[in-house]
This record gives structure tokens, sequence and C-alpha cells, in this order.
């Protein structure tokens, strides 16, 4: 079954005057099932962030559009975004983005708590999705007093505890050292395995050679994919460098 | 590198940095202003000869210095303020070549251009505003306005400029000493670091409580005028002291249980408030305390002295029965008995009054004797002596017989009976049926009077009792008895002349003149007098002195009064714009997560209208508590200033809390704008 589906999207950035003209997205489609580990990635300015904002419902596109459950996101109003978004949606990013006025335990349960969840409901999630991510021993821990793998941790956590029909992660492992990194990545394989959806942009191999398939974009179209077929994770590695090696060196594969 | 590419780059940017700037020049320019004003009206020469101008040179250099030392805090708080925002900017200068004393250059530059414009600006409306000031003060004092035309007081111009530039040059000289010290590196990295969660401080919190409910208690079950005028000042401190604890760790206490109840926290806009404002309450406590601190002494300040301007002639009009009083007596027991010639000296004031245009209306003569007791159980007055003032009252006797003549109301008493004016608090009042026992007889109180024929102005600090004894009789028994127990002390038999205007109008033109007249009168004649008949000495209290006094006074203080809660008010408007700025850059990080995670602009706008509200309404809410507790004492404390009119009191505190509040509403409209431009 189709979860995402994106069709011919387009983005044209415009200076506030009307004056330039900037082309992130000329036409990305591609389409996410059910259950998939999507990984996306391209160079800086290729438009993965435009890509990842518009798919948030951040951002609108200039043309095109994107279908979730097969519901169009242009057809949600403005005043339903925000509670859509915290629903379907689940977010980690690059900065983890915790708020250091929370502890960690607060910062988990805020989209339940800004969904109005109630508090034997909340409890109720929270245990089991701390005690998979390892945080349980750090949930009344403010953000500072953790390490930034644990702050990731807690940042998926927040992401998962409403059951998303999707994850989406900007660059997830960007602001982590090697051994956080696998960590992390151990973690998503993790909740991959329990079928939850992932759609994640990257800039590193190794994070895109967990997933079971990877997008290449290139001055905002889709360049190429891959799928991991029957690879395991080293040989996924090496695909997904050889494509980047095409890539960096020019080729016109289409 | 020419002096130009500094000023030029200066001025570009003290204009990119206006939101910073601008505020901290009007505040400058503002404050030079009302420095210069009050400088001025201490030393116009033309105003300290109005009536009741004598004041200004004693009350307005109180007000400068009040105002000179604010503009130090101020001026030091908004420079730190300044570059605390900047310092990242400066950094980049170093890091992009600019060595430090090419910073400094350019901080120069803009420091001076920023005091030129703010001590220009504010003297140039200081000249502006001054005319204004003073017609006011003519109108507050009222007398014709003797000013016609725009005074520039060179005496005042310098002081005020000089004054101002040094402060701007201290603020100046600390700031280049820090960029001296500044490390790029630091500040370019300048990391995000959390901060912990603050932890309640239960002593500060026991203090706090215990301080500031001692404090109300006192405010509120003093009940003697003289006590409250004592104990003022300590409740006021115990209340201050009160305020910052409970502010500082108080708050925080509320905020944690708030966090410990679930059901309560874990609701959207509770849950980000309750922890957002924990984190302001640690950073902010001090600021919001001073504030709520600042606007009760506002609202004191304005409430008391607008209540004793505008009560002064009900007052003055309920302690003088009569216009003018002149008593006369000798000081020695040798001569007590000798006749003083109050017909001659009554001549002698009727023929002043005519020199002057002045016609009396009438005059009678009053003898009537005053002294002390103790008042130790209800009723009953004895002549022990008593440790605890509270206890004293001062009585004033007269026959019926003097009483009738005088005030032309016949009271008929019987030998043990009285007729009591009490001037006391509800609780010490004399009504008709009380007994009382004095001089070793026991009266009752057949009347109660309203008003009293001799004046008993002079000791409103205590409970004064009029009192109407039957007969000659009665009046010598006490009199004696009185005598007796005080011996030395003892108090004489008053005679005195009480006097009448006709016209008002009148007296105010030549009443100046009119004493002149008199009092040489009166010297000439007791010393033209032999040395066997003379030697008395003569005391003159008038209506009309005092009510000059107290005008001259009162309005003076309420002008200031006026001026400096001007002041505050603005110093408190730019604390909390500053506040809300600086907490507007790191709330709009905040609120972008949220954003991210799923919360909608309405909430998030929601969420940020119920904090700001919070923060800025508290203090509000705090100074009014305050005002309502400091309410009672305060009645009593006016009491003691010849002010008794607990209505009119009440009028002047709702209606300056009334304003204060509208101020401060449009003080909350204006930053809040800009606060959320920049969440935004």
């Amino acid at each position: 079954m189709t979860i995402l589906e994106v069709q011919s999207l387009k983005k044209i950035y415009t200076t506030r005057f009307g004056g330039n003209q900037v082309q992130a997205l000329s036409q990305v489609s591609f389409s996410v099932e059910q259950g998939e580990y999507v990984a996306i990635m391209g160079e800086s300015g290729s438009g993965k962030t435009t890509l990842l904002n518009i798919l948030a419902a951040l951002d609108k596109p200039t043309g095109g559009q994107v279908l979730l459950d097969g519901k169009p996101l242009s057809a949600i109003n403005e005043k339903e975004l925000a509670a859509f978004r915290r629903k379907n949606l689940g977010f980690v990013f690059q900065e983890f983005n915790l708020l250091d006025t929370f502890s960690v335990r607060d910062n988990i349960l805020l989209p339940l708590v800004l969904g109005n969840t109630s508090v034997t409901e909340m409890e109720k999630r929270l245990a089991p999705v701390a005690e998979q991510l390892g945080i349980a021993s750090h949930l009344d821990k403010y953000p500072y007093e953790i390490s930034g793998g644990q702050k990731q941790r807690t940042a998926v956590a927040r992401a998962i505890i409403t059951e998303p029909r999707l994850i989406l992660a900007d660059e997830p492992t960007g602001a982590l050292d090697s051994k956080s990194t696998d960590d992390l990545l151990q973690v998503f394989q993790q909740i991959y395995s329990m079928g939850q959806t992932i759609l994640m942009v990257t800039h590193s191999t190794k994070a895109a050679s967990h997933a079971n398939r990877v997008l290449f974009i290139k001055d905002g179209e889709v360049f190429h994919q891959i799928y991991r077929g029957g690879c395991n994770n080293e040989q996924m590695y090496q695909k997904i460098a050889n494509t980047l090696t095409i890539l960096a060196t020019g080729g016109d594969h289409r | 590198m020419r002096h130009g590419f500094y000023l030029k780059m200066s001025l570009t940017n003290l204009r990119k940095n206006a939101r910073l700037y601008l505020p901290q020049m009007f505040t400058g320019a503002g404050l030079t202003a009302v420095f210069y004003i009050l400088l001025t009206l201490a030393m116009d020469e033309r105003l300290k000869n109005v009536r009741g101008g004598s004041y200004l040179p004693t009350i307005m250099p109180m007000g400068t210095f009040v105002v000179a030392i604010l503009s130090v805090i101020l001026i030091f708080y908004t420079n730190s303020f300044l570059m605390k925002q900047r310092k990242r900017e400066f950094g980049f200068y170093n890091v992009l070549g600019l060595e430090k004393r090419h910073v400094g250059r350019i901080l120069f530059w803009e420091s001076t251009l920023s005091t030129l414009a703010s001590v220009i600006s504010g003297l140039l409306l200081g000249v502006l505003l001054y005319k204004l000031c003073a017609l006011l003060i003519c109108r507050i004092l009222q007398v014709d306005s003797v000013l016609g035309f725009y005074h520039v007081s060179a005496t005042s111009i310098v002081p005020s400029a000089l004054f101002f530039i040094l402060v701007y040059l201290a603020a100046f000289l600390f700031n280049r000493i820090q960029i001296t010290r500044l490390n790029p590196l630091e500040l370019l990295q300048s990391t995000h670091t959390g901060e912990k969660e603050p932890r309640i401080k239960w002593l500060l919190l026991i203090i706090g409580v215990l301080s500031l409910g001692a404090g109300y208690y006192l405010a509120v079950t003093t009940d003697n005028p003289l006590n409250a005028l004592n104990l003022f000042f300590f409740a006021a401190l115990l209340v201050i002291l009160g305020t910052y604890c409970l502010f500082v760790t108080g708050s925080i206490a509320l905020l944690k249980f708030l966090k410990g109840r679930k059901s309560f926290y874990y609701h959207p806009r509770h849950m980000i408030s309750v922890s957002g404002l924990m984190y302001r309450m640690k950073q902010n406590a001090m600021g919001l305390a001073s504030i709520s601190i600042l606007a009760a002494m506002v609202l004191v300040m304005v409430s008391t002295t607008a209540s004793m301007y505008t009560g002064v002639k009900d007052t003055l009009i309920r302690k003088y029965p009569h216009d003018f009083y002149v008593s006369a007596s000798y000081d020695t027991e040798s001569e007590q008995n000798r006749e003083i010639p109050f017909e001659d000296l009554r001549e002698i004031i009727y023929q002043a009054a005519r020199q002057n245009h002045l016609e009396i209306a009438d005059d009678c003569q009053v003898t009537y004797f005053a002294c002390a007791f103790n008042k130790k159980q209800e009723n009953e007055f004895s002549t022990n002596h008593s440790e605890n003032i509270t206890q004293i009252v001062q009585c004033f006797f007269v026959t019926a017989n003097e009483y009738e003549r005088l005030t032309g109301t016949a009271v008929s008493l019987e030998k043990d009976q009285l007729a009591i004016c009490s001037s006391a608090t509800k609780s010490d009042i004399f009504a008709v049926g009380d007994t009382l026992t004095m001089a070793g007889k026991t009266f009752s109180c057949a009347q109660e009077l309203t008003s009293f024929p001799v004046n008993m102005s002079a000791y409103s600090l205590v409970n004064c009792y009029g009192i109407v004894v039957s007969d000659e009789d009665v009046f010598n028994e006490i009199f004696d008895f009185q005598e007796k127990a005080y011996k030395d002390a003892a108090s004489h038999v008053n005679k005195q002349l009480v006097f009448d205007f006709a016209d008002e109008k009148a007296v105010e033109k030549s009443y100046d003149n009119f004493t002149d007249a008199m009092y040489e009168g009166i010297r000439d004649y007791v010393d033209s007098q032999p040395e066997s008949t003379g030697g008395y000495g003569t005391v003159v209290d008038s209506l009309w002195d005092t009510m000059e006094y107290l005008y001259g006074m009162y309005g003076t203080l309420l002008f200031l009064g006026i001026l400096l809660s001007l002041v505050f008010l603005f110093a408190t408007a730019l604390i909390i714009y500053y506040k809300q700025i600086s907490e507007g850059y790191e709330d709009g990080e905040r609120f972008q997560i949220m954003q991210k995670v799923g919360m909608s602009s309405d909430e998030i706008r929601g969420t940020i209208r119920s904090q700001i509200l919070m923060v800025f309404f508290l203090p509000l809410m705090v100074a009014a508590m305050h005002m309502a507790f400091a309410f009672p004492m305060l009645t009593k404390l006016l009491r003691v200033l010849f002010q008794s009119d607990e209505q009119l009191f009440l009028l002047c505190t709702v209606a300056s809390l009334g304003v204060f509040a509208m101020i401060y509403v449009a003080i909350y409209g204006m930053t809040a704008r800009v606060y959320y431009r920049i969440v935004k």
C-alpha cells in the first residue's frame, strides 16, 4: 500500500520583489510504500531540505502535489495543518530540536500533550518507547545533562510516540559521533523492523546504507534510485558509494 | 583608515540597531529634561517668591537627587543590555581584521553621537516643558502665573549637561574595557548551554512569607496614628523584603507545585507556560520584584500627596472654626494673675486690618484650658505618668456659658454631665450615655458635639477631646486637680482672641501686609508698656498661615510626586521593553521547535500571550495588593498630617491606581508588539 506519493513536485523561490528566481525542485516524483525505509541523498543545494519541508507541510510547492494516504496535503486547511502534522508525521532533526526548558520526559510527551491525550494514556505509551530507546533512566534529566546520542534518541522517541504514519528524518546523524551514529541507525533499523515507515534525508553513505531504497537527487530532480535487493549493509554501502562516484564525475545516467 | 570611516560606520550601526538604541536615547533625553526642569524649579527666583513657593528650593533638590540616582542606574542598565546584544557583532569585527582599538573607535563615535543626541534633545525638551511645569506649579499653588516667556536657565543647563555627559562617559569607559577583554572566539561560538531547573530555596521562602505576613499584619492592625508613623517604614521594609523573597523563590515553588500536578501540567498551554515561566522567573524575579515595589511606591506617593493636597481646605475648615487666633500669656507663675490688656490688643489688630483694607466680621474672646491625660481605660482619664504615647489624650475645657457665648448654641448640663467633641477614631469616641471618670469624679456624656470653638489643630497627633462642663465650679475643680497633679508642668487657663474675616478674596490679597502691620503694632505696644504690666508673650495661629504652609508644601510634594511617578513609570517601561526584546530572541527559537513538533501558530500565539500577560501583570497585581494592605496604615499616617478624610484618600488611591494601570497597559501594548515581531 502506498503511503506517500509525490507527483512532479516543483518549487521556485522568488526574491521579495520578484527579481531573481531560483528553482529548488524542478520535477520530483516518487512514492513510498507502507513499511518502507527510504533514504534520499544529494549534495548541498540539491533541494533535499526543500523537499522535506514540503513533505512536512511546512512549505508549499509551486507545482505538483503530495499525497499522504491518497489525500493531497494541499487539501488540508491551515487550521488543521498543525494537528495533521502532529498525528501523521514524526520528525527527527539534525540539531535534535529539544526544548531546553523541558525534561527528557516532557520533550517526549510534548506532541501527545499538544494532542490533549490523557495522562494515563501518555504514561502507558511512554514506558515501552523509553525502554526501547534506552533512555528510561534519563527521563527526569534535562537535555543539557545528556549526551548527543541520548538527545537524538529522545528526539526519536518524541517522533514515534504518536505512532505516526511516516517518520521524516533530516540528517539525523549529522551532529553525532560515529559510535552514536551506529547506535541511532540501530534504533532506526529496529523501529523499521516493527513496521514503521521511515523517510530519511542524508549526506551520509553509512546512514543511507541501512535503508532498503535510496533515492538520489541532483539539481532538483530524482536522478537515480537503487534498491537493496538481497544485499547486506556492506554491499549496499558499496552500491551507494559507486553511484555517488558516478554522480560526482558527472555521469548522465537516467 | 580615515576617521570618516569610523564615523560612517557608527552612524550605520546606530541606524541598524535603532530598536535597541532609540529607547535608550529617549530615556536619556527624558531623564535629562526632568533633571533640568527640577533643577531650574529649585533655582527660579520668580517662583520662589510666590505664595507657597518657598518650598521649591528645599523640595526640588531632593527630587533632582532621586532622578540623578535613577539616571545612573538606568543608563548603566540599558548600556549593559546593549553591550550584551552587540558583543557578537564586535567579535565579528575583530575576526574580520579590525583591531580592538578600531572597534573602540567605532564605539567611541557611537557613544558620542548617541550621547549628544540624547543630551541636546533632552535639554531642548526640558526648556520647552519647563514653562508647562512652571504653569502647573502655579496652578497647584493656586497663584497667578508669574512667567510670561520661555525661560532658559544657563545655571541649570550646564550642570544638567555635564552630569549626563559624565554618566555616559563612565558607561563608555566601562564598555571600552569590556572590548579590551573581549575574546572573539568565545563570542562567536557562544553555544547555547542549557540551564538547570531552579531549586526552591525553602529558607528564603519562609523568610519571605513571614516578612510579608508581618508587614501586612502591621499595616492592617496598627490603630494609632503615632504608631503608624513609627512603624510604617519598618512595615514597608518587611514588605519589600517579602516581595523579593517571594518573587525569587515563591514563584518557583508555586510553579513546581503546578508542575507536580500532572492533570494540570500536561495540558498544551499549561505545560509550555509553566516550564517557560520557571526559567523566566529565575532570570527575572529580581527585576519583577523591583517593578512591583517601584509601582507600589509610585502609588503611595501619588495617592497620599494627591489626597493631602485636595484635602487641605476641608481639613483646615475642620481644624480652624475661625480665621485667626491670638493668645497671650505670662511666662512665670508670679505674673499669673495679672490681666492681659486684651482690649488694647484687639484695637491694634483692628487698626492693622483697617490699614490694609481688611474687614473683620466678628471677634470674641475665649477662655479655656487644655491639658493632657492618661486614658488608660476606656472611661477613665488619669494624671498618672504614661510611657505609652498611644494612651495620651489632649482635652480642652470650656464652661457651658462660654460655649453658648462663642457658638450661639446653648448646652444645658447638670453638674455631673459633659458635652464632648471627639477628634478621635471611632473606637475612642464618647457617645451620649458613656461615662467618664476624671479628677476623682464620674461624669456622663450628655451630648455629642460636632465642632468645638477652640482650635485643637496643634495636637492632631494624639486623640483630642473638646469638653464642655456645666459651670465655673466644675471648670475650676478640674483645673485645680491637674495643677496639683502636674505641678510645674501644669497648664494655665488660656485666653484667646478669635477673629473672622469678612471677605476671603481680600484676605488672599493683603494678608501678608496685614500680619506684618499687626506684629509691628503688637511689638510697639508691648514695648511701650511699663515693666509692671508688660512681659507677656503673644502667639498667633491663623488659618491663612497654615493654609499657605500646607498648600506650599503639599502642592510642591504633589508636583514632585507626579513627575517622579512619570519617571518611575517610564523606567519600568524601559526595563520591560528590554526584557521583552532579549526574551523574544530566545523564545523565537523555542517556538520554532514547537511549530515543527506540531503546534499551530494560533496555539503558539495564545501561549505567548498568556505568558507575557503573566509576567507583565504580576507586578501590577502585586503592587495593587501592597497598596490595598497599606491603605489602613496610610489613612492613619495621613491623620498625623492633618488629613483625615478617608473617602477622599480612597478616591485618590483608586484614581491613581486606575491611571497607573492604564499607562501600564499602554506600555504593554507597545512592547508586546515588538516582542511578537521578534518571535515571528
